[in-house]
Parts: C-alpha cells; sequence; structure tokens
C-alpha cells in the first residue's frame, strides 16, 4: 500500500470559508482572508468537551419536566419518557415511537457515536476508516432530527394559550435538551474526520 | 513532515473550550445541592379512604399555597384504611407540628354549605391546618372533616348534653339571643350516659357570656304552642329554622354565676319553656312509695313543701317493680321524684344537693312525710305534698333502687275515713234529746191548733150555709126565665129590633145616594142610561 497523496502532505491547506487550498505557510487565505489551518484547531478536545457538555445536560432533560400543562388552575409537569408513556397508554403508538425515536435514541446514539468516533481515533481497529466516515456522515446528518421534541413544545406553548382554561408552558427540561441538541451538533461541526484518515496514515507508516 | 509538528504539540494544550462542560457540570452540580437543600420533610397521613387521592398528583396546600405532594398512597396492613405518603416543602417543615391537622378537601355539598366546587374540576387535595404544639410530628391521622375552627383560634370549648340529636349536627351555629357566637364543632353519642354530645366553641369576645348559670336549648325549628292563652310560635333565625341550631342565656330567675372554662359540661334543653320550668342544674332523686291509687299523678307533677314548688314527680317506677319482683301482696307502688335545691333559694349547687338530703334524712325522724293530694278537684290532679306531720308512726329513711325513699302516709280516701271518724264523734255530741223533746211541745200544740178548727167547722150556722145558698140560686133562675123564647118580654123585643133595622136599611140608601149625588137634595134625581155595545172604529 502507498501513502495516498494528500493536500496536507504537500504542505497545503483547505479554507474553511471558501475551501481555497492554499500553503499553509501563508497562514491567512489569500482569497478570504480567514486564518489558514491544515486540520480544524483543537478538534478532538473540542468535541469531547463538548460531547461531555452534552452528557451531562442530558440529565436535566431527561428527569425535570419537558412541558408543563396547566388545566383548570391544576399544573401537571410531564417528563420526555413520561410523554412517551402516556402516549403509549393512550394507544398512539406511532406518534409515540416518533417521539422515542426523536428524543430519546437519536440524541443518545448521537452521543455515543461520537464518543465512540474520538476513542478510535486512537484506539480504533485499523482499516474501518471507511465505515466510521459513514457513522460520521449520518450522525451530522440526523443530529437535526432530534430537536422534534422542542418543536413540539415550542408550538404548543404558542397554540394552546386558553388562557386559565389549558395552557402549556416549557419546563426546564426544554432548555436542556435544546441545549443537548445545539452542543452536540457542534461537537458533530467540530470533528474533524480527516484525523481519521490520517492517525491509520500515520500508523501505517509506523509500521513501514 | 516539519509541518505536522504544530499539529501533534497543540494537543497538549489546554483548550479553552472544556470551560464549557465544567460550567455545565458546575450548574448541575448547583441545582442538585439546591435541590437537597431545599427538600421538606417527608411526612405519612392516614385516611378512612384515598377517594381524591392520587399518587404525584394531589397537592397538599395552606391557604390555597401548594407546600407539598402526595408522593405515594398505600394501604394499610389492616385494610382499616389508607396511608399517603406525602413530600413537603423545606417552607411546610416549622408547621408540622403535633396538632397539625390535614384532612382532604372534596366538593362538599351540605344543609348549610357548599365548599369545595373547585375540586370537582381540578381534583382533590389535602389541606392543613398548621399547629402550635411544641413537639413535631411526622405521623398524622386525617380529619374525615373539614375541623370547623382553626387551631389556637381564641374560645371557649364546651361540652353539651342531650337526649336526643334534633337536627343540630356539626356547624350548626350557636347562638346567644339571635346573634352567632359560636358553631357545633363535633356531635358524637356518649354510650356511657347514654346521650348525644355535642362539643361546641363560643368565639372569643363571647365566651365571656357563658357563665355556670347558662342553658343551652336546642332553638332549630319552630315551637307552636296552643293553650287556653292563645297560639305561641317562637322561632329563630331562618338559618336555624332551615339548619338547626343552638342558643344559650341566662334565665332570668338565675344569678350571673361563675364564668365557665374549657371543657365544662352542660345540658341542652328542649326548648326555651324548657328552661323556664326547670332552669336548675343541680337537684337529686327520691322515692315515696303509696299503697293509695296513684291515678292523677302523672310524670311532671308538682312536688310541694308546704305548698311551695321544690321538685317534680319523674315517673312512676313501674319498670323497678317488675324488676324487683311482684310479691302478690299488694305492695306499695314507689314513685321516683326529682327535687332542686335551687328551687327554694339555697345555691343551686351539688354540695346544696347533698345538704338538702341530709336534712331529708333527719327530717323523717321529726315526722317528715310524704303524702299524696289532689291539686284539682275538677281533673283529679295529684301532687305529692311533702310536710312535717304529728302523730305519725315513727319510720326510718330507707332506699329504694340506690335513692333516698322518704316515708310516706295515707291521704286520700284513708284520711277521709278519719274525717268522717271524727265528724261522727261531733255528731255523737250533740242533744239530741232535748231537741227530741222541743220538737215533741212543737208537734202537741200543732194538734191544738188543729182541733179548735174542727170545732169550728162543726158550729150550727156553717151547718146551714150549703140550704141558703141553694134557695137564692133557685130566686136567680126564675128571674131569667122571662127572658126565655117564648116570653113575652122577648116578643116585644124583637119586634122592636125589626123595625130598627128597617129604619136603618133605608138611611143607608139615603146616605149612598147623598154621597154619589150631594146635589140630590137640592136637584130632581137624573137616571142614567144604558150603556150601548159599538163595533170597533
Amino acid at each position: 500500500m502507498t501513502t495516498p497523496v494528500t493536500a496536507f502532505s504537500k504542505g497545503l491547506a483547505s479554507c474553511h470559508v471558501c475551501l481555497k487550498l492554499a500553503p499553509v505557510e501563508q497562514h491567512y487565505c489569500p482569497r478570504c482572508g480567514e486564518a489558514l489551518h491544515a486540520r480544524k484547531p483543537d478538534s478532538l478536545q473540542r468535541t469531547m468537551a463538548l460531547l461531555i457538555t452534552a452528557s451531562i445536560l442530558y440529565v436535566p432533560a431527561n428527569i425535570l419536566p419537558i412541558m408543563i400543562h396547566d388545566q383548570l388552575g391544576t399544573s401537571e409537569p410531564s417528563t420526555i419518557l413520561g410523554g412517551v408513556i402516556l402516549l403509549i397508554e393512550l394507544g398512539s403508538i406511532p406518534v409515540a415511537l416518533v417521539i422515542f425515536i426523536a428524543s430519546v435514541m437519536v440524541p443518545l446514539g448521537k452521543l455515543f457515536t461520537m464518543f465512540y468516533l474520538c476513542w478510535s481515533l486512537r484506539h480504533g481497529p485499523p482499516g474501518s476508516e471507511r465505515q466510521r466516515t459513514v457513522m460520521y456522515r449520518i450522525t451530522e446528518f440526523i443530529g437535526k432530527w432530534s430537536m422534534v421534541d422542542v418543536f413540539v413544545v415550542a408550538i404548543l406553548v404558542a397554540l394552546v394559550q386558553l388562557g386559565g382554561l389549558i395552557a402549556f408552558r416549557p419546563g426546564a427540561a426544554a432548555l436542556a435538551f435544546a441545549g443537548v441538541v445545539i452542543v452536540t451538533m457542534i461537537a458533530a461541526e467540530s470533528f474533524d474526520p480527516r484525523l481519521m484518515w490520517d492517525m491509520s496514515a500515520k500508523n501505517r507508516n509506523n509500521h513501514d | 513532515m516539519t509541518d505536522m509538528t504544530p499539529a501533534i504539540s497543540s494537543k497538549h494544550r489546554f483548550s479553552a473550550v472544556w470551560i464549557i462542560p465544567l460550567l455545565a457540570a458546575l450548574i448541575g452540580i448547583w441545582m442538585v445541592i439546591h435541590t437537597l437543600m431545599n427538600e421538606g420533610p417527608t411526612i405519612t397521613i392516614e385516611f378512612h379512604t384515598a377517594e381524591g387521592l392520587e399518587a404525584g398528583k394531589t397537592k397538599v396546600r395552606l391557604l390555597d399555597v401548594d407546600i407539598g405532594l402526595v408522593e405515594e398512597v398505600t394501604l394499610k396492613h389492616d385494610l382499616s384504611g389508607v396511608v399517603a405518603k406525602v413530600k413537603l416543602t423545606l417552607q411546610a417543615k416549622p408547621l408540622l407540628r403535633e396538632d397539625t391537622r390535614f384532612w382532604v378537601v372534596r366538593a362538599r355539598v351540605g344543609a348549610g354549605s357548599v365548599s369545595g366546587l373547585g375540586t370537582i374540576l381540578s381534583g382533590a387535595y389535602i389541606e392543613m391546618s398548621p399547629g402550635e404544639s411544641e413537639t413535631r410530628k411526622l405521623a398524622y391521622i386525617g380529619l374525615e372533616l373539614p375541623p370547623v375552627t382553626p387551631v389556637g383560634a381564641p374560645g371557649l370549648r364546651l361540652q353539651v348534653f342531650s337526649d336526643r340529636a334534633g337536627s343540630l349536627s356539626t356547624g350548626d351555629a350557636v347562638l346567644f339571643r339571635g346573634y352567632e357566637v359560636g358553631r357545633v364543632e363535633a356531635v358524637s353519642f356518649d354510650t356511657d350516659q347514654r346521650k348525644v354530645r355535642f362539643d361546641i366553641f363560643i368565639d372569643a369576645p363571647f365566651d365571656q357570656l357563658v357563665s355556670s348559670n347558662s342553658r343551652f336549648w336546642d332553638s332549630s325549628g319552630i315551637h307552636i304552642n296552643a293553650s287556653a292563652s292563645g297560639l305561641d310560635v317562637k322561632m329563630g333565625s331562618l338559618d336555624t329554622i332551615l339548619l338547626g341550631g343552638m342558643a344559650f342565656d341566662r334565665p332570668p330567675a338565675l344569678p350571673e354565676g361563675e364564668p365557665a372554662t374549657n371543657g365544662d359540661v352542660f345540658n341542652l334543653y328542649q326548648s326555651y319553656d324548657d328552661i323556664l320550668q326547670n332552669p336548675y342544674r343541680h337537684g337529686t332523686y327520691f322515692v315515696v312509695s303509696f299503697k293509695q291509687s296513684l291515678r292523677g299523678l302523672n310524670p311532671g307533677a308538682p312536688v310541694e313543701y308546704r305548698g311551695i314548688r321544690i321538685g317534680r314527680v319523674e315517673r312512676i317506677m313501674t319498670k323497678e317493680i317488675a324488676r324487683q319482683g311482684v310479691t302478690g301482696r299488694g305492695d306499695p307502688i314507689p314513685v321516683l321524684l326529682y327535687i332542686e335545691p335551687g328551687r327554694i333559694d339555697i345555691p343551686d349547687t351539688q354540695v346544696a344537693v347533698q345538704q338538702m338530703q341530709a336534712m331529708i334524712e333527719t327530717g323523717v325522724s321529726r315526722g317528715l312525710r310524704a303524702t299524696l293530694q289532689t291539686g284539682s278537684l275538677i281533673t283529679g290532679q295529684q301532687l305529692i305534698y311533702i310536710d312535717y306531720f304529728e302523730d305519725v308512726e315513727p319510720a326510718e329513711v330507707s332506699t329504694f333502687a340506690n335513692h333516698i325513699e322518704i316515708p310516706t302516709i295515707e291521704t286520700g280516701i284513708g284520711r277521709l275515713e278519719t274525717q268522717v271518724g271524727s265528724f261522727l264523734e261531733k255528731l255523737n255530741t250533740l242533744p239530741l234529746n232535748q231537741t227530741v223533746a222541743n220538737a215533741n211541745s212543737t208537734i202537741r200544740s200543732a194538734q191544738e191548733t188543729l182541733e179548735s178548727v174542727n170545732r169550728l167547722l162543726n158550729n150550727q150556722g156553717i151547718q146551714n150555709l150549703p140550704t141558703e145558698l141553694t134557695a137564692t140560686l133557685a130566686d136567680l133562675q126564675q128571674t131569667l126565665d122571662g127572658f126565655s123564647q117564648g116570653g113575652a118580654m122577648y116578643q116585644d123585643l124583637r119586634s122592636s129590633m125589626r123595625l130598627l133595622e128597617s129604619t136603618i136599611e133605608n138611611l143607608e140608601a139615603l146616605s149612598n145616594q147623598l154621597s154619589a149625588n150631594p146635589n140630590a137634595l137640592i136637584f130632581p134625581t137624573r137616571i142614567q142610561e144604558d150603556p150601548q155595545p159599538e163595533a170597533n172604529r
């Protein structure tokens, strides 16, 4: 196996904004003036930090009520999982499934995938780079869909405001959950998948 | 490959991005600590039923502020109720005292009030009434009904006993001259006394109105009394008519009395008139036994001492006779009397009652006896009359059915016999012989008078009187005979009469003509033509 020729090996870096390939020595993009980096700076650290933040936020997002339902003076808080269970009890299994996938499975899956990707940079099995890149792509794509729950809350709060009769209020978990989604999206964004290839190339060089 | 160096060294640099998870973690930890710090106490409350209680939903409220949440509702081990585990907020912690009370607020529709309607939609909640005791507590027994009076409200708690519950129930008003000064807190039945017990509460400024001489009566409904003096209708406020109520006052006959203290016991009278008739609190029972007929001796009949009323007849103790066994020898019938010392201006206290008992016991040896007297000859009402009698057989105080028995002496028919006896004795002493002798002489003189009358009648002159009378009558007959039909005198009279009759007829014709034609005296009479029939024109 020959080492593939990369822009990085030629001392070139792609601009983050306009994607122009320019020599790293220039420090600034000759076209748009953006600072040039061979790879995203502190990618692993940032990703890890954001993932940990998301993990912390995920706890209150599930424990605290995401939505408070005021009906005739009685306020009834409901958590994400409580809402899912309620929907199953009411027989709306498809809706329950959607919310469960969007609000529980996707954020959790994303967190685990990202942690795995970060971990695999150092300890990952060699030769699985392509597979891991696919994982990364899926994670990046699916990330925004986990905002469904936050949207549901936002729409209900905006629409159902019948004075003292029935009203919905967002709970503290809505904020935390939105935080989880946003932080994981930023984490996915700050992760540089090229590092995987760099690592495998380095490993190969070491072996050679 | 020199370009690799900065990339590798950068990995060892500590990125500022780590502040974000650190911040998140700090906030998280702070939240956890805050929650733990604000963790309120968990208490248990027992209820009879879990109606309306829902784990995780039912709130605990104080003055409509949420101070806790029911976390769990479980059955008691012996299935006699439920236990609600309640998590309270930290601010409720100092309110948990020994006398803190909890009850479930549900929609209640009673005769007097409708409450908790809000709970129909929002669901029941547990209301708390904070306590004031020094000791703390974490396990409570919930009330079934909301307490009528809050803990620590200033006022007076009293017990009122009654034979009947009437229409009084928890929450009913206690009135003083028509103004609500308190309310009935609880109604229960005292099985020992076999009486209904009302726990009442008199609000603070009005507790001074209650004294040892206060009397309570049931002012519910309308009292109508028809008597010879007219129709008497008594009623309280509209509230008490519809819902019932209790009133109290001091009967005018009684002095002010001592101020009442917490826990004092009173009796409930059925009406105000009842109080006027029996305004005394203390009294005692006595028994008197009679061999006479008790017809006309009704319960409530007066017991008098020298004409002063000192009590009443409670009842004729027929039950006790049956219990003791009838001996078949005409045993005397015991009568239960209730004597109140207050009636004769002895202080109305228990001590006075005992003094009176002692007085009666010593009195019996000096001739104190009870008798049965007729109060009204028309209706035959009887009363018990107690007095000191002389010349009575010595007797001793005995007891009957745990009551002091006052010995009796017979009256009525028994007494009548002695009176008849004494009357006959007086009759014996009358001077009958002399009277009879007088009567004899009177009769003799009467006889003499009659004899002289007889002699007068036998005289000759009087004997001839009828013959002379007959002769006179015959002469009279003769004279009258001249006027009979065939007599000459009669014929003359008859012809004269006829002549007179024809003369009068002529005179009549003349007078008729003159009245029709007054000028006939001067002008000749014209004879009128007969009328002729004519045809219709």
